[in-house]
């Protein structure tokens, strides 16, 4: 093996580390935002007590269509009630 | 003497594809233009399509994570899908798979004066993802004129178009979009027939992110300088303006593969898994 060929194996060796930490970090992420995270979020009407966790798939969907949003207190609250808006409205 | 090409089943796959990528790009469109109408909008995926066209099976990546930035939520579908995919493909995804991409693409087929952009320009990406992707909706919210769906042209062809249209077809008041997404996609319009890739170069925030991965993606390309005979063919086979031999994995490349065209395959695509077989071409 030539001096060559150690330094191209090392940074095979690299670039496989950095993959396989990159693919476990995406994939945990992905994974905690499918199955664990979730986000509190406020009626249009009523208070705070009436709110309600949304997953993060379910908020993805509310935000691609402009159904939620952030008031002035912090708060993330629906902008609609009853039916959800057809389409983004931007 | 006659020099040993090294070859790999995925260099004879993208050897293989390479003139058909643009059926490639057209057979994706049937993942992403919802033909079964699934509307899997809680799901991104990994490409620039806007999730308020009639035809979008999953939600935009960028769209989401600037909607997420707004609601000052931490985007973990988003972010984890785009760092996995960005870790196996980088911006092959770019180049094969994106449905925006594939469009500008096909009018650059329009046989038109073509200009060059600055190599420069293309930092302008990060520029977008920075501002209207993430500082912009966290400060302002959604409502700024510079949010990133507010200016996208994506969102302005394939989702406010098709809006207006049906609109129109249907005789109920047509609710135009906003004069700056107009202008933009005026704009973007005229763009895609005189430049190649010009959203993709310049703006494309999706690009930005996948384009850092390249370095670390499990596909890369590969320069052989045992292979080079300094043709500079590549040069021209590039048609984004890199010189593929000096950085074979530039941040401003999509992976179209045209460059590893060139005869001596100094130039291939590579995996990190991949173990290499070598053969001589005279046998």
């Amino acid at each position: 093996m030539t001096s060559k060929d150690v330094v191209l194996a090392m940074t095979k060796k690299t670039k496989i580390i950095a993959f396989c930490v990159l693919v476990v970090l995406g994939t945990a992420l992905l994974a905690y935002g499918v199955l664990f995270h979730s986000t509190n979020v406020l009626p249009q009407q009523g208070d705070e007590s009436a709110a309600i966790a949304k997953s993060e798939p379910a908020l993805i969907k509310e935000a691609s269509v402009g159904g939620v949003t952030r008031d002035e207190s912090g708060k993330i609250k629906q902008t609609y009630t009853g039916k959800a808006p057809a389409a983004c409205p931007t | 003497m006659v020099p040993m090409v090294k070859k790999t089943r995925l260099n004879n796959l993208a050897s293989k594809l390479l003139g058909g990528r643009i059926w490639v790009q057209a057979a994706f469109l049937l993942v992403w233009l919802d033909p079964l109408g699934l509307r899997w909008h809680t799901m991104c995926s990994p490409v620039f399509h806007c999730y308020a066209c009639p035809l979008a099976t999953f939600a935009c990546p960028i769209g989401v994570i600037a909607q997420f930035s707004a609601l000052h939520v931490f985007p973990f579908v988003a972010i984890g899908l785009l760092v996995a995919v960005g870790a196996v493909f980088g911006t092959l995804i770019c180049g094969w798979v994106c449905p925006f991409g594939f469009l500008q693409d096909l009018v650059a087929k329009v046989p038109t004066p073509k200009f060059d952009l600055p190599k420069v320009a293309g930092h302008f990406r990060y520029v977008m993802l920075i501002g209207t992707v993430l500082a912009v909706p966290y400060f302002f919210g959604e409502g700024h004129p510079l949010f990133v769906c507010r200016i996208c042209p994506a969102g302005a062809l394939e989702a406010a178009v098709p809006n207006v249209v049906s609109q129109a077809i249907a005789g109920e008041q047509v609710v135009w979009p906003n004069a700056a997404k107009l202008i933009i996609l005026g704009l973007f319009l005229l763009a895609i027939f005189f430049m190649r890739r010009p959203w993709c170069r310049l703006l494309c925030p999706l690009g930005a992110i996948f384009s850092l991965f390249n370095r670390v993606s499990a596909f890369f390309l590969r320069f052989d300088a045992n292979e080079c005979t300094q043709c500079e063919r590549c040069h021209e086979l590039c048609k984004y303006g890199i010189e593929p031999e000096k950085t074979p994995n530039d941040l401003s490349c999509i992976r179209c593969l045209e460059c590893t065209k060139c005869s001596p395959q100094a130039l291939t695509l590579r995996s990190i898994f991949e173990r290499t077989e070598t053969h001589h071409p005279s046998r």
